[in-house]
């Protein structure tokens, strides 16, 4: 809301009072100050300077090099692009060093030619245009005279008033909180009493809605611009004059934030009747736009039906004050908050009024507003009022008496404020005490329902720097979600030192992007989440993966030129449990990208790009004590999926992008993701397994080298070694795998893998011979279960 | 025989001198001292050597081969430190570090982390809430009314089930509430969701820290003095930090905390951090309801909440200005968090 501080000053005295410390003062209040513009010419070093000649720019056809007389007793010679003014014109002359709001005016050079400062249009020094080029001044302005000093200025003030306080919505009101806030007086209102009224004329369908209904009739005026003093008021804050009627209309909801409508009684035909709007009704707003109504939506006709007005929040399109109009109705009603909040969200239209309606107008004020704007249009434009006002229901009663609690009072301030400050405060504020601890509540501060409110009341004016700090807490124990984060915390710090990059990705995705997601399970039909109304098509389902992030942020980085792909999130996602029909639940997942060069290049050897034993490595690192299986599975979408196994229990998945996939990316090298589930990965990385003792003798190995069929997986090998009940065998690697597609020295279609094996007894230093008995047997089981011969 | 010796000697430290490798240098030493070399042999002479003479040969011989031995030794020597110094020739430590792989936190998880670390030195203990949340958690239990212009569908995210994505981590206060009994002195980090446009300002799923403690006898001054070392141990003990009075539905009385920025090259500006306020009541009432006793007696117990935009802190803590930044993870950003 923008607020005028020439406009509040009718209210309160603010002589003396610098914008800033306004500022401090409202930001204090709990009304937050967005914005401070200072209106009206911005420098002293603006003056009223004689234009004694102009002659053509030798260099620009368009330019005029002028000599003006600005009381400086030379002349000054300025070039200047205006055309409107003629010789002997008096115009503003910016001297050099005047300060436009950052940009400031210098001697400088014009296509080659001196120009020592800068003739004015109103616009540039912060006054109005009244035509296009310079502002000419009047004939009997005093050449070299500032013309700060000619014009008015004003402040304006943007402010952001919080949902509870409609009573600030207003001039009147914003300055009744100055004047408690600063221990000012407020200015007497200066409207008349509302002599008689009468119930006919208007009538309330829909009391819920609009409790409280009032109209006058105005006949003979005259519609006409509104003099100068109204249409400055208005435009100060921002808005267009339109005519007086209007005018008013506007000035005294901004006057006394109580929005008011005036219909042209020729369009009324017979009574107003405030009403449910019926199924299927369609409103013409003033906005030229249609809007479909609802039975809930509080609609102003007449006694032929038609709608009029969408109560509280926009006049109709036929139904308004014109340059033709002679005779008028003025509204000034209290709609229902709740009612104008529906309304007005569900047709998306929204208005000063309905935006006041919305939050609570004052009841006491709807009577007021109409007294005032009828006395306006009286004396604006003329002709006479009926002396009886139409009024239907009666103006609802929104506040009542509230107890303040003084022992809760001090327990929650710490007893910063005295209990007779406290009252003062309250008084101020415009409570009433009626004895027992009870206040009762002026009808303009309806959020003031409760004890709290009271204190939040006491506590807002007194402040908070006079509550004294204090440090202290009950002790209460660690939760589970501790012990969770700070595992998490030991996982990304490790995959950061694995040369990972943390990413955070939205968690609102793409239809299409579901194509990339490597959820823990395959999902179903219906098992992604997707939110009813998205922003867009690209956040529209909740990630059921970390991956479709991660193959996004890899292309973004791909896109740059990146050559190295490490990313990894940790987090949540979400899938519904049984296809949309089940519960949505809520997991949490590592996601780890791996792709591009593994191995830099650098002066002495070439790169290399990552393969998945790459990532199966960053696996291992994760969870280094167990061990560890990649047993194949595939996805859909997915190439060399498998599903990843810790100590034989799966923990989740791995798969290559498809290649069709990575190269719609631009990816040259291929992308390997991992999604693991980070509720068992927690426990798998935590170090709680007892402790082995170290070995006490030595032990030996043998090395095996397996001849197999060329498809035979290497799982196999391990399961039989895996099962094997050897004693004596503690431990094996694969370290080599040969295959020679020529046929040479193996045939193709066969491989050779070899294995060491590592023997030792926990009690004793082997024998060779045991040794070489217990590896036969491992030998033998393998023969036996693969059917591999040994080389 | 002596000046077989001394000939021996001669030509056998004149062959060590010669000699440019170790391969030569042990092939000299076999030939010289060797079973066969030339030394033995001659020794096999003593024999021959008369009585009175042979002690004299025999010094003459272990003089020899002291002298033949000390110079293969100091070849040998010089010959290692030779070697040593080749290993080394032409290493330039000037060339470029090998490259490793450097990877990082994100930003977030670092200003996380240290908002958390600092709240449960104050004994915070960490709490949580699902995502997809009710209406009544999100906003009736918070003191929202049905009508409250963040309850539609222009601002929230709905789904078809009725269910919401939280618009807000305050949720956790009621869940928390719920299920434990006060006192309550907790933190809860995570993500809310608003239907916003992303922008340089905006996203429409951000990060939030929300805090609650419960007790009998929590006070403004409980609140002002845990936010006001929060805040100085995050922005340093210097930083000016000032309460303004606000609203809040689930807070009475509510403030906004705002902290004094001084960024490089700029006037120093008051930017806004954090929301904060007193349990209002209406809470209170609401977790007695659902839970259906009395443990949240508003005439018994009060406390504070607070709760502040994660994404915005480590805009503020880096001087970012595209919070975009945070979600696109650009390697070119992240590296400069490693």
């Amino acid at each position: 809301m923008n607020v005028s501080l020439n406009w509040l000053a009718t209210h309160v005295d603010l002589e003396g009072r610098s914008p800033d410390e306004l500022d401090q003062l409202l930001t204090f209040a709990g009304v937050e100050v967005e914005g401070i513009e200072v209106k009206g010419v911005p420098s002293d070093k603006i003056v009223v300077a004689q234009i004694k000649e102009a002659v053509p720019h030798p260099n620009a056809d368009k330019l005029k090099v002028t000599q003006v007389d600005a009381g400086e007793g030379a002349l000054r010679q300025i070039v200047c692009g205006a055309k409107n003014y003629q010789v002997g014109d008096k115009v503003p002359c910016c001297l050099p060093g005047t300060d436009l709001g950052g940009f400031v005016i210098g001697e400088t050079k014009m296509r080659g030619v001196e120009s020592k400062g800068m003739l004015a249009a109103a616009s540039e020094i912060g006054l109005t245009d009244a035509e296009d080029g310079l502002m000419i001044l009047p004939a009997d302005a005093e050449v070299g005279r500032p013309l700060r000093g000619m014009f008015d200025t004003d402040v304006l003030l943007e402010v952001e008033v919080t949902p509870n306080r409609p009573d600030l919505l207003s001039h009147y009101g914003m300055a009744r909180e100055m004047a408690t806030l600063l221990e000012q007086p407020l200015a007497q209102l200066d409207i008349p009493e509302r002599s008689e009224s009468v119930s006919t004329g208007v009538r309330i369908e829909a009391a819920d809605a609009c409790p409280y209904y009032t109209a006058v009739r105005i006949r003979d005026v005259e519609v006409k611009d509104s003099p100068a003093w109204l249409r400055q008021r208005l435009e100060a804050i921002g808005l267009r004059p339109i005519n007086n009627i209007v005018d008013i209309t506007n000035f005294v909801l901004h006057e006394l934030g109580q929005p008011l409508h005036a219909f042209d009684a020729a369009k009324v035909s017979g009574g107003i009747v405030v009403r449910e709007a019926g199924e299927g009704e369609v409103f013409a707003a003033l906005d030229e736009e249609s809007y479909p109504l609802e039975p809930g939506d509080c609609v102003i006709s007449d006694e032929s039906g038609a709608a009029l007005a969408l109560g509280g929040v926009m006049g109709g399109i036929d139904s308004g004050v014109t340059a033709e109009t002679r005779e008028v109705l003025l509204e000034s009603a209290y709609f229902t908050p709740s009612r104008i909040r529906r309304t007005s969200r569900r047709t998306a239209l929204m208005s000063d009024s309905s935006y006041r309606f919305e939050r609570g107008v004052d009841p006491a004020g709807v009577d007021r507003a109409s007294a005032l704007a009828v006395k306006l249009i009286l004396e604006l434009a003329g002709g006479t009022a009926e002396a009886a006002t139409m009024v239907a229901g009666a103006a609802p009663v929104v506040t009542g008496e509230v107890e303040l609690d003084l022992a809760r009072l001090d327990q929650l301030s710490g007893g910063c404020v005295a209990h007779d400050e406290a009252a003062a405060l309250l008084e101020r504020l415009g409570l009433e005490s009626t004895g027992g601890g009870k206040w009762r509540v002026p009808s303009f501060r309806a959020d003031l329902q409760r004890h709290i409110d009271l204190v939040e009341e006491i506590i807002r004016v007194k402040g908070l720097d006079a509550v004294e700090s204090r440090l202290r807490g009950t002790f209460v124990p660690s939760s589970e979600v501790d012990h969770r984060y700070d595992a998490d915390l030991r996982l990304r710090e490790r995959l950061a030192g694995l040369g990972f990059h943390e990413c955070q990705t939205i968690k609102l995705i793409a239809d299409g992007e579901l194509a990339d997601a490597l959820p823990l399970k395959p999902l179903r039909d219906g098992d992604a989440i997707r939110v009813s109304l998205p922003l867009s098509e690209d956040h529209a389902v909740m990630r059921p993966s970390m991956s479709p992030g991660l193959v996004a942020s890899a292309a973004r980085n791909l896109r740059q030129g990146a050559t190295a792909l490490r990313l990894f999130e940790m987090g949540r996602v979400f899938r519904n449990a049984g296809g949309g029909k089940a519960r949505d639940l809520e997991g949490e997942t590592l996601g780890i990208l791996l792709g591009g060069e593994i191995q830099p290049a650098g002066w002495d050897r070439a790169a290399r790009a990552a393969d998945l034993h790459d990532l199966k490595a960053v696996v291992a690192a994760l969870v280094p004590t167990c061990r560890l299986q990649f047993s194949p599975r595939e996805r859909d979408g997915f190439a060399l999926g498998c599903d990843v196994l810790a100590e034989g229990q799966n923990i989740g998945v791995f798969a290559m992008l498809s290649p069709a996939r990575a190269r719609a990316l631009d990816a040259t090298t291929p992308l390997f993701l991992v999604e693991l589930d980070l509720a068992k990965l927690r426990k798998l990385a935590a170090v709680s397994r007892d402790i082995a003792e170290l070995p006490q003798f030595p032990g030996s190995s043998r090395d095996a080298a397996m001849e197999a069929p060329a498809e035979l997986a290497n799982a196999a090998i391990e399961k039989v070694l895996a099962k094997l009940n050897e004693p004596l065998l503690v431990g094996y690697e694969c370290f080599d795998v040969f295959r020679d597609p020529s046929g040479d020295k193996l045939a193709a279609d066969r491989k050779s893998v070899a294995y060491r094996m590592h023997y030792r007894a926990a009690d004793r230093t082997l024998k060779s011979k045991q040794v070489d008995a217990a590896h036969q047997g491992v030998l033998d089981k393998l023969s036996a279960d693969l059917g591999v011969s040994f080389r | 025989m002596k000046d077989q010796i001394d000939a021996i000697q001669t030509e056998a430290l004149a062959r060590i001198g010669a000699v440019a490798d170790a391969r030569s240098l042990e092939e000299a030493r076999v030939a010289i001292l060797g079973k066969q070399g030339s030394l033995p042999q001659l020794s096999a002479g003593m024999r021959e050597v008369p009585k009175e003479q042979k002690a004299e040969v025999g010094q003459l011989l272990n003089g020899a081969r002291q002298a033949i031995t000390a110079a293969l030794e100091e070849k040998k020597d010089a010959l290692q430190a030779a070697a040593d110094a080749r290993a080394l020739e032409g290493i330039d430590p000037t060339l470029p570090a090998r490259a490793l792989h450097h990877g990082s936190l994100h930003p977030l998880t670092l200003i996380r982390h240290q908002a958390i670390s600092i709240l449960r030195r104050m004994g915070f203990a960490l709490a949580e809430g699902p995502e997809i949340e009710t209406e009544f958690h999100c906003f009736d239990a918070l003191n929202t009314p049905a009508d409250h212009p963040a309850r539609n569908e222009k601002d929230t995210f709905y789904f078809d089930s009725g269910k919401l994505l939280r618009t807000h981590t305050s949720t956790v206060q009621i869940r928390t509430m719920e299920t434990g009994k006060p006192p309550v002195r907790i933190i809860a980090p995570g993500s809310a969701y608003r239907r916003d446009e992303i922008d340089a300002t905006h996203l429409s799923v951000f990060n939030q820290l929300e805090g609650l403690y419960v007790d009998a006898d929590v006070s403004l001054g409980d609140l002002k003095g845990t936010l006001e070392y929060f805040l100085h141990e995050l922005f340093g003990a210097d930083t000016e930090v000032r309460f303004r009075p606000h609203f809040f539905p689930f807070t009475e009385p509510s403030f906004e905390i705002d902290v004094k920025l001084h960024a490089k090259g700029q006037q120093p500006k008051w930017i806004e951090v954090a929301g904060c306020g007193m349990v209002d009541p209406a809470v209170f009432e609401a977790v007695n309801d659902s839970r259906g006793d009395l443990a949240y007696d508003p005439a018994r117990v009060t406390g504070f909440a607070f709760g502040m935009g994660l994404d915005r802190l480590a805009m503020i803590r880096w001087g970012i200005k595209d919070i975009r930044l945070l979600i696109e993870n650009d390697t070119r950003f992240l590296r400069q968090f490693a």
